[in-house]
């Protein structure tokens, strides 16, 4: 099982690409129509003030769509682990 | 003879009636008050937005109250305009609300610049206008103010141009969170849409058809 995670590629969300580019066994793909997929074969951690996110854009970090579940998702981490099968 | 004529000129009544009808913006919106004096000092005092019109007709049909109908320019050929209703009372459903669902409904004016979002959070501020704090969206910043009714106003500058990109998403997620409605009032279980994650999760699952499927994850 995988995590993922789908971007648009639009500003607002980008620093969610550059910060994933810098993961370690983390996988970014695309642009494909617009969006930039990003996947890990284990989970996926995000830092709002790594991000550089006010909090409007935070909370709508994964508008783009996910394969996963999240299992953290406060006030400055996000954290989206496989689903459970 | 209107067909002959038509089809010369190379396209039929059909075909003009067919066309997608476009509008130009808003004229107005408009929203009731009990509170004359306050709403004109308001919006045409500490806001600065000229009052340009002004209907006092007697009540029609029968049983409508007498009123006042009054705009404001609030920009771009749009205006906000109000009714006053003669002799009648605010029906306690109208009363504003500290909820969501209530300043759901409001009325949000563009600026072009950062610098003129700033130039009206001051203003506002000077004037003594009660404010919400400043918000930065995805696409927009926004200043937001209380009205003397209660109402939310919004000002906002748009941050980036909408792209094809930006309409295309937004059919994905609507397309899946209607999905879920459907599921929801079919099966009459809360559960089957009670989280915005379901719709981020039907999302991806479309989305994941794009991508090949040969390329797998960087262990």
């Amino acid at each position: 099982m995988s995590v993922s995670i789908f971007v648009l590629d639009v500003e607002e969300f980008r620093p969610l690409v550059t910060n994933a580019q810098s993961m370690s066994g983390v996988e970014v793909l695309g642009p494909v129509n617009g969006y930039i997929k990003i996947s890990s074969a284990s989970f996926l951690e995000f830092n709002r003030k790594s991000l550089g996110f006010k909090p409007a854009v935070w909370y709508g970090a994964l508008t783009g769509g996910m394969l996963g579940r999240v299992t953290e998702f406060g006030r400055d981490t996000l954290r989206i682990e496989p689903e459970l099968r | 003879m209107l067909e002959l004529l038509t089809i010369s000129k190379g396209f039929s009544m059909s075909d003009q009636f067919n066309t997608l009808p476009v509008l130009a913006g808003v004229h107005h919106t408009a929203r009731p008050t009990w509170k004359l004096r306050e709403t004109i000092e308001f919006y045409r005092d500490k806001l600065g937005l000229p009052l340009v019109h002004a209907i006092s007709a007697r009540g029609w049909p029968e049983g409508h109250p007498d009123f006042l109908h009054f705009f404001f320019d609030s920009g771009q050929g749009s205006t906000i305009a109000f009714f006053y209703y003669i002799g009648t009372e605010k029906p306690e459903y109208l009363e504003p609300r500290p909820s969501h669902f209530y300043s759901a409904t409001h009325t949000a004016w563009r600026v072009e610049t950062p610098d003129e979002l700033e130039i009206w959070r001051q203003r506002l501020e000077a004037q003594g206008v009660p404010m919400k704090p400043q918000v930065r969206h995805e696409v927009i910043e926004s200043l937001y103010m209380i009205d003397p009714n209660g109402y939310m106003v919004e000002i906002t500058l748009q941050l980036r141009p909408f792209t094809h990109h930006d309409a295309e998403d937004a059919s994905r997620t609507l397309e899946a969170a209607m999905l879920l409605e459907d599921e929801l009032k079919r099966t009459g279980n809360s559960s089957a849409f009670d989280c915005i994650d379901s719709v981020w999760q039907n999302k991806g699952r479309e989305l994941q058809k794009l991508f090949p499927s040969s390329e797998g994850v960087t262990a």
